[in-house]
């Protein structure tokens, strides 16, 4: 075949472009999390080659940077699926072309909290040579916006630039669910600093925004008191609850200060008759409280096994505070609530805690379900706030739990007072470490994670009744998260399994 | 200046039974495992190095001077810049603020000098290299890392080898060197240190490809072996023939010219050769969905039409376009696994077998040659599979490198006929075969039955295959990392370093070392003493232990 000029290639191509989209239905709609309101169109627009950010008229100055690196990570995510031609000549005679985002922010204030505002409202015409729009009310709702904007941003092969298909788009979104957490584990196995940032930056494309991060535990205590993290997860709106888990997971503690075992044989819980015990929880949450200012702390209190150690070591001493020992756990949780609530945080507490003694619990309270379905109603119930974890279905370690179920897990299942609803503040996934390192956690993580996401994000009324109406969508999240360099596995089978066969990734 | 040969007298056994003053340990002080302080954790071992006793600090502020005609080359300041990223990734100015108080950092600079300003990336381009790093001689206020090297290559992998010298110290918040003085000098023993990529079974992502590439460059491997078409999937374009990434699995799992481009760039710059493959006459069922007149007939679709000029005109199309992105000098053409059953059934081959009076054999020689010298016409040098050498070695033409894949023993008979030969015997270095542990991936040996040294000579290398049937972006890092590492050592270090030793001592606790360095750098290699690759975890624990 003889090849025409540019002109006249281009000018075929367009046509074909043109019938291509006529001829088919409704394009289907690949946005993960599906977005409270989204109405599309059937146009094309081009990325401009020097796709800038313009924020004339925003209300944030933007001074930490924050909008401005999340933009730059915009382009490089786009910028490393493929190689754009920026000597294309092809765009600007044919399709309508986008110069660049326009960024209205209306508070000027960053600071990162529970609750804060992530909503935002995104369009893109379909008229050349104009701004896409982005509007939220502060930064973090905006960050969510590039990520959503991101995901309408396909490499087109043809033109070898990057393109907005189905344009006009008008997107107005907002979470249902404030708290959309996923748990690390760095106690059983170590996680290195840039494993902790992947998967930071995984969870901002899946708008997850709490980092729960179970620092220590029995088998090492790894922490100095890393802040770096923290700040690496604040720019991207997402917070970092962090944990320590008394009095149970606490044996390697003792390493360092021996004192805090109740004898040599008697290594965890902690010594509960130890002044030492409470000078220790209160200096590291302390520490915490320079680092961590998310609303809360998270301080565990879960599988404390009170029979093995307490009774024979300090006997004694318990029962010269009048102690037994189930009392003993619960004078050790309050206490440690009480230290927590001193450095100005609201407790997380596991749900044992609840279990055991809710009624004496502090009243800043989130009890943090993870035993099993039927918890949340009853700690509403009780009017305490709550996070639904059931391991049943949002333990990522096991791995024969499908990512169908991760979807379909309702937290508010049960619970229909709009009152107690409001207790729930949301849920999170957890990520515990025994067999996880940074060889396998991406890919057990994700995409079940990312189902879940969808869940504690998207509106009740717009989720799939029926998992199977959203695999395309979520295989092709999974993809996008393979081109941005996540190792998410396959949907096809349980959690972290290899594929099966050959095959395009948008099929397995 | 290079160092002089008398300070780097290698005596192995004794390096290993050094004992110190200063424990290495206090650089994992935060750990509760001991690491063995005895041990080089270096990765893969240099051919000369020796060491001393001190510790030496590393400034963050860590100057780069550059001398040589070769010197200012911007492939040296980008690695200067990543390696920055590296050695530095604990933020330590942030934690560390004033811990030092005005002191002097004991390594201030680092220089290097490249004695070549030739950046032809080629193979047997010199990767040698000499690093010092010492503390100041009295002659100069701040003491000094200097690598020396003939081709910036060389210097890269100098780099490469500074980087893992350094250790963060979590207590004073510094980078520092331990068991200095060190004196290394260091080449690599085969100038081919392959992997291979399969982008049609599964599509790899550019992105994915990258990381691959950067962790490739951390274990001192050079060629990025990349089957990129085969049956299944025909992913990249060919601008002479558009319709051929009809095959692709979808629109959206295909590579442009621009993007291979910046692969081989990518690569490049970490001193990789990308060898690309077009996998002839077998592998290519995918071919004819843009073109279905390669196919034999609707019913038989590889191997691709033998007897049809159209079939040569788009190899000579792909050979041509890929010429234009691939400048390694070479181009593997496949040849393996072709089953011609199906010719023999197809009317018109058939016809066409007679007509030449061919049997399905000699069509089978037939088109490998006469891809041969297609390539050869580009300036190519030919790598086939051994299929290719197995079954017709006399008619090959003596510039072609023999493949090894089926089993020991081919590359002595490749040699023994004067080709020159890779070993990737599947037995070993096939990582798709997950039930081979790290031990038999390490004494793999590419000269083994080979006696005669000017025929050990015409041994390239090898290469570690990481086909990919059940290996995508998901997994195949973890399915790679670290048993590729093990063949990386095998291929770049002494083979008196690598064998003759206990390797439950001493080389396992390395590579473990060297698996958890690479975690660090975001690398997710699996542990190394799984009984099955790609595997989780048994446990908590380490990482220095799994």
């Amino acid at each position: 075949m003889e090849l025409g000029g540019p002109r006249c290639a281009g000018l075929v191509l367009l046509l074909l472009l043109i019938s291509c989209g006529q001829g088919r239905g409704a394009d289907p709609i690949n946005i993960w999390p599906m977005p409270k309101s989204v109405t599309s169109g059937k146009q094309t627009l081009l990325l401009s080659n020097d796709f800038v950010l313009n924020t004339q008229g925003s209300k944030y100055p933007d001074s930490s940077g924050i909008l401005k690196d999340g933009f730059s990570r915009f382009l490089q995510v786009l910028r490393a699926s493929h190689v754009a031609d920026s000597n294309s000549s092809y765009s600007s005679a044919h399709f309508p072309v986008c110069k660049g985002l326009h960024v209205v922010i209306l508070s000027p204030n960053d600071k990162l909290q529970y609750g804060v505002d992530e909503s935002y409202k995104l369009s893109v015409t379909a008229l050349g040579a104009v701004y896409a729009y982005l509007e939220a009310n502060t930064v973090y709702g905006a960050l969510h916006g590039l990520q959503t904007f991101s995901q309408l941003c396909h490499f087109n092969f043809k033109a070898r630039v990057f393109e907005v298909r189905q344009a006009p788009w008008t997107i107005i979104d907002q979470p249902r669910f404030s708290y959309r957490g996923l748990l690390i584990d760095t106690s059983r196995h170590y996680q290195p600093l840039i494993m902790i940032k992947n998967v930071i930056d995984s969870m901002a494309y899946t708008k997850l925004n709490v980092l729960h991060w179970h620092i220590v535990d029995t088998q090492s205590f790894p922490l100095e008191i890393p802040s770096y993290p923290k700040l690496y997860a604040q720019t991207r709106g997402i917070n970092v609850l962090a944990e320590i888990d008394v009095p149970g997971h606490t044996q390697s503690w003792g390493i360092g200060y021996p004192s805090l075992w109740p004898s040599t044989d008697c290594q965890q819980p902690l010594d509960v008759s130890n002044e030492l015990t409470f000078k220790v929880i209160d200096g590291i949450l302390s520490d915490f409280s320079k680092v961590f200012n998310y609303n809360f702390v998270h301080l565990g209190g879960d599988e404390v096994n009170t029979n093995l150690c307490w009774l024979g070591s300090h006997y004694e001493l318990l029962k010269k505070k009048g102690l037994n020992e189930s009392e003993a756990y619960q004078y050790f949780v309050l206490r440690s609530q009480e230290i927590a609530l001193s450095h100005g945080y609201d407790i997380v507490n596991w749900e044992e805690t609840f279990n055991n003694f809710g009624s004496k619990l502090s009243r800043k309270t989130v009890v943090h379900n993870w035993i099993g379905s039927g918890v949340a109603e009853r700690v509403v119930a009780a009017g305490l706030r709550c996070i639904v974890s059931n391991q049943d279905k949002w333990y990522l370690h096991y791995l024969d739990t499908t990512w169908q179920e991760f979807y379909m897990n309702e937290p508010l299942t049960n619970i229909t007072n709009p009152k107690q609803q409001e207790l729930v503040i949301g849920g999170e996934v957890c990520m515990w470490g025994e067999y996880i390192d940074g060889s396998d956690i991406e890919q057990t993580i994700w995409p079940r994670a990312a189902a879940a996401a969808e869940r504690l994000w998207t509106p009740y009324d717009k989720l799939a009744k029926d998992p199977r109406r959203v695999t395309g969508r979520l295989a092709h999240f999974r993809c996008l998260l393979n081109e941005r360099g996540v190792p998410a596995a396959p949907l096809n089978g349980p959690g972290r399994v290899a594929p099966e066969e050959p095959g395009s990734c948008y099929k397995q | 200046m290079l160092l002089p040969l008398s300070l780097l007298t290698l005596s192995l056994s004794s390096l290993f039974l050094f004992t110190f003053s200063r424990p290495l340990s206090q650089g994992f002080s935060n750990s509760t495992i001991n690491l063995d302080d005895s041990l080089v954790y270096l990765w893969p071992l240099p051919s000369h190095f020796t060491f001393g006793d001190d510790t030496l600090s590393v400034d963050p502020d860590l100057s780069l001077s550059l001398a040589g005609v070769g010197g200012n080359s911007p492939i040296l300041t980008e690695a200067f810049q990543r390696y920055l990223k590296i050695i530095f990734k604990h933020n330590s100015r942030v934690s560390g603020d004033n811990l030092r108080g005005g002191l002097i950092y004991d390594i201030g600079e680092l220089k290097i000098t490249v004695n070549s300003d030739d950046e032809t990336l080629q193979l047997g381009v010199d990767e040698g290299y000499s690093l010092s790093i010492a503390r100041t001689d009295g002659y100069s206020v701040i003491g000094k890392a200097q690598i020396e090297a003939n081709s910036v290559y060389g210097a890269l992998r100098g780099l490469e080898t500074f980087s893992q010298l350094c250790y963060f110290n979590y207590e004073s918040k510094t980078v520092e060197v331990y068991k200095a003085p060190w004196y290394i000098r260091d080449e690599p023993r085969f100038a081919y240190r392959g992997l291979l990529l399969d982008t049609s079974r599964h599509y790899l992502p550019i992105d994915v490809i990258k990381q691959i590439i950067d962790s490739m460059s951390f274990a001192k491997l050079n060629v990025l072996h990349w089957h990129i078409i085969d049956e299944e999937s025909f992913p990249l374009e060919v601008p002479m023939y558009p319709n051929l990434w009809n095959g692709a699995y979808t629109k959206l799992e295909r590579y442009t010219v621009g993007d291979a481009h910046d692969i081989v760039n990518y690569a490049k710059l970490r001193g990789i050769n990308v060898m690309a493959e077009v996998d002839v006459p077998g592998h290519a069922e995918s071919w004819g969905h843009g073109y279905p007149d390669l196919w034999p007939s609707s019913s038989c679709r590889e191997p691709l039409d033998v007897s049809k000029n159209f079939t040569f005109d788009v190899v000579s199309g792909i050979l041509t376009e890929m010429r234009k992105i691939f400048p390694f000098e070479l181009f593997h053409l496949g040849g393996d696994e072709v089953n011609t059953d199906c010719w023999s059934s197809t009317p018109h081959v058939e016809q066409w077998l007679q007509d030449q009076n061919m049997t399905t054999k000699d069509a089978y020689q037939y088109f490998v040659l006469r891809a041969q010298e297609i390539a050869i016409s580009k300036n190519w040098t030919p790598v086939n599979w051994e299929e290719t050498f197995n079954t017709f070695s006399s008619n090959l033409n003596p510039l072609t490198v023999v493949h090894n894949w089926w089993g020991p023993g081919v590359c002595p008979k490749a040699v023994a006929k004067g080709f020159r030969c890779i070993y990737s015997n599947q037995g070993v270095w096939y990582l798709d075969h997950l039930d081979v542990p790290w031990e038999d991936v390490y004494n793999a040996e590419p000269i083994e039955g080979i006696n005669d040294i000017s025929k050990q000579e015409l041994v390239l290398g090898g290469e570690v295959c990481m086909w990919g049937e059940t290996a995508d972006a998901s997994d195949i890092q973890q399915t790679i990392w670290p048993r590729a590492a093990a063949a990386a050592e095998r291929l770049w270090s002494r083979k008196e370093a690598t064998a003759a030793i206990n390797h439950t001592l001493v080389t396992l606790p390395r590579l473990q070392y060297f698996r958890c360095l690479l975690a660090r750098r975001g690398v997710p290699a699996a542990p190394v003493t799984n009984r099955y690759a790609r595997n989780p975890p048994r446990g908590a624990g380490s990482c220095y232990e799994q």
